[in-house]
């Protein structure tokens, strides 16, 4: 009888271990149309109701504890916000005297007349979800690819990029915040219009690395950071050139030259949000779809950063 | 071997709670940090769990919140269930070995479970290669999950003893005042004969 029992419980563990390791093998070599992702996105149809009824009836009680949390740090808050402010003032003033002329910026061809923010469907959404996990920065918003959303579109709010979106049902859908580990963007320094890549550093929320920048980039701490908005074909990016993302903490310039950034966007307790959408037909939906049907492996493997909103990058 | 109907209680409590438990991570706790952290209450279930009704319940739990987990956060599937198996089995072969009954259990095993999960975690992310560069700063992140997991492991195992009682396989509170009359000088059924 005992023995039985030990075979049992043995045969048990081994089953399940062994049944995660598949799921796990299977889902991360999947693409995003695959099986495994369509059961996620069908769970999220089936509870997105139910998270729209919970977030209006514990929007009290989240309230209530972000309160006491925010009072807490208030007066910290305070003191960064003014810092902040004299930051961005010095790098409004940086960008202004580094102004080019519409003339000179044509020349050097980092003006892109196919891609505006035109050529975008703002949609407004309200936040009903927050992930909490060092590893995954994600929020779930009310809407869903029956407002047009469809994964990749760029998710703003008034102070900048918040992220972009991973996986969208009808009803809802989920976004990668810019802190999200798998989360990267290129982006330009808004006074030096050096350009790069941009991707969090896991595990510190308030910290973005700026990497890949050119060797004679004039950067300095408090200036603006800004998504590129890339069109030339191998670094097409499906962000609106000119969102800003963060001010320029630190400057690292040892071995290769890159800075960091602090997002401009207060992640946490984000309520509301505008996801850009991409009008149906045009070439960055079409860009958009190829990317989306990408298997969601890490960098480098498929051409792309995974995620990135990129066509693909050469030589990474 | 127990019944099959008090199995099937048991399940269906385990399962409800697993189901609260992750909406209310989701749904509330993920607004609240504590030392700039949030409260990780899955690998605590999974433990608790296996700490009170044993291995084979811990694993199945343990799998079953890992897996609910991962869908309702959309991560990658398998990571969580993993880790929460094995913490759920560890946690039970513990009860069934050793059966420890200190006041402190409930927090050292609240600790050692957030421990694997986060550390466990973190070292897969590693394997399947992460992209972004590591800021140390995930190392303190870390530390003080467990150490707000290690915080809140008692009034949660509370309530989760509270939740499962009446169908765990065997009743603590029963068991202890069972041995106490013993250790006091009672009288064996025999002797009372």
């Amino acid at each position: 009888m005992h023995g039985k029992t030990v075979r049992r419980r043995r045969i048990v563990l081994v089953l399940l271990v062994v049944l995660s390791i598949i799921l796990l093998t299977a889902y991360f070599g999947e693409s995003s149309n695959g099986g495994l992702h369509s059961v996620q996105r069908g769970f999220m149809t089936v509870v997105s109701p139910i998270q729209d009824g919970a977030n209006a009836v514990l929007k009290p009680v989240r309230s209530a504890a972000g309160w006491f949390g925010e009072m807490l740090k208030a007066k910290d808050e305070r003191n960064k916000l003014r810092h902040e402010l004299a930051q961005l003032r010095k790098s409004v003033v940086a960008e202004r005297s580094g102004r080019k002329t519409a003339h000179e910026e044509s020349d050097i061809g980092n003006v892109d007349h196919h891609v505006q923010l035109a050529g975008y469907r703002p949609v407004n959404a309200v936040v009903v979800l927050e992930s909490a996990s060092l590893w995954y920065q994600t929020i779930d918003v009310n809407k869903g690819s029956s407002e047009g959303i469809a994964v990749n579109d760029p998710v703003i709010n008034g102070e900048g990029l918040v992220g972009k979106v991973t996986a969208a049902t009808s009803e809802t859908a989920q976004v990668s915040l810019i802190t999200d580990s798998k989360f990267w963007v290129a982006a330009r320094i808004a006074g030096d219009r050096s350009a790069g890549m941009l991707q969090p550093k896991v595990g510190n929320p308030s910290d973005l690395l700026l990497q890949y920048l050119p060797s004679n980039t004039q950067a300095s701490e408090g200036e603006l950071v800004e998504t590129s908005g890339t069109v030339e074909s191998p670094y097409e990016s499906l962000f609106p050139p000119g969102i800003p993302i963060g001010t320029i903490t630190s400057i690292e310039s040892e071995s290769n030259y890159q800075v960091n950034v602090r997002p401009a966007v207060e992640l946490h307790g984000l309520d509301n949000v505008q996801v850009l959408t991409i009008a149906p037909g045009s070439r960055l939906s079409n860009l958009s779809s190829g990317l989306a049907s990408l298997p969601l492996s890490r960098g480098g493997e498929q051409g792309a950063p995974p995620g990135t909103g990129f066509a693909a990058v050469e030589g990474k | 071997m127990r019944p099959s109907g008090a199995q099937g209680a048991l399940g269906a409590r385990i399962a409800a709670l697993s189901v609260v438990v992750v909406f209310v991570q989701i749904g509330i706790l993920s607004e609240v940090t504590i030392f700039g952290v949030n409260i990780e209450l899955a690998p605590l279930l999974a433990a608790f769990v296996g700490l009170l009704c044993g291995s084979m319940s811990g694993a199945v739990a343990g799998f079953a919140i890992g897996l609910l987990v991962d869908l309702a956060l959309v991560q990658t599937m398998g990571i969580t269930s993993l880790l929460l198996t094995l913490v759920g089995f560890w946690a039970g072969r513990l009860h069934e070995m050793r059966d420890p009954q200190g006041a402190l259990v409930p927090i050292v095993v609240g600790a050692g479970a957030a421990g694997v999960a986060f550390v466990g975690y973190a070292l897969i992310e590693f394997l399947l290669g992460v992209d972004a560069p590591v800021s140390l700063q995930l190392l303190r992140d870390i530390v003080l999950g467990i150490v707000v997991d290690t915080i809140v492991a008692l009034p949660f195992f509370l309530i989760v003893r509270r939740a499962l009682q009446g169908s765990m396989p065997e009743d603590p509170r029963r068991r202890r005042r069972s041995r106490r009359t013993y250790s006091t000088g009672g009288l064996s059924p025999i002797s009372r004969s």
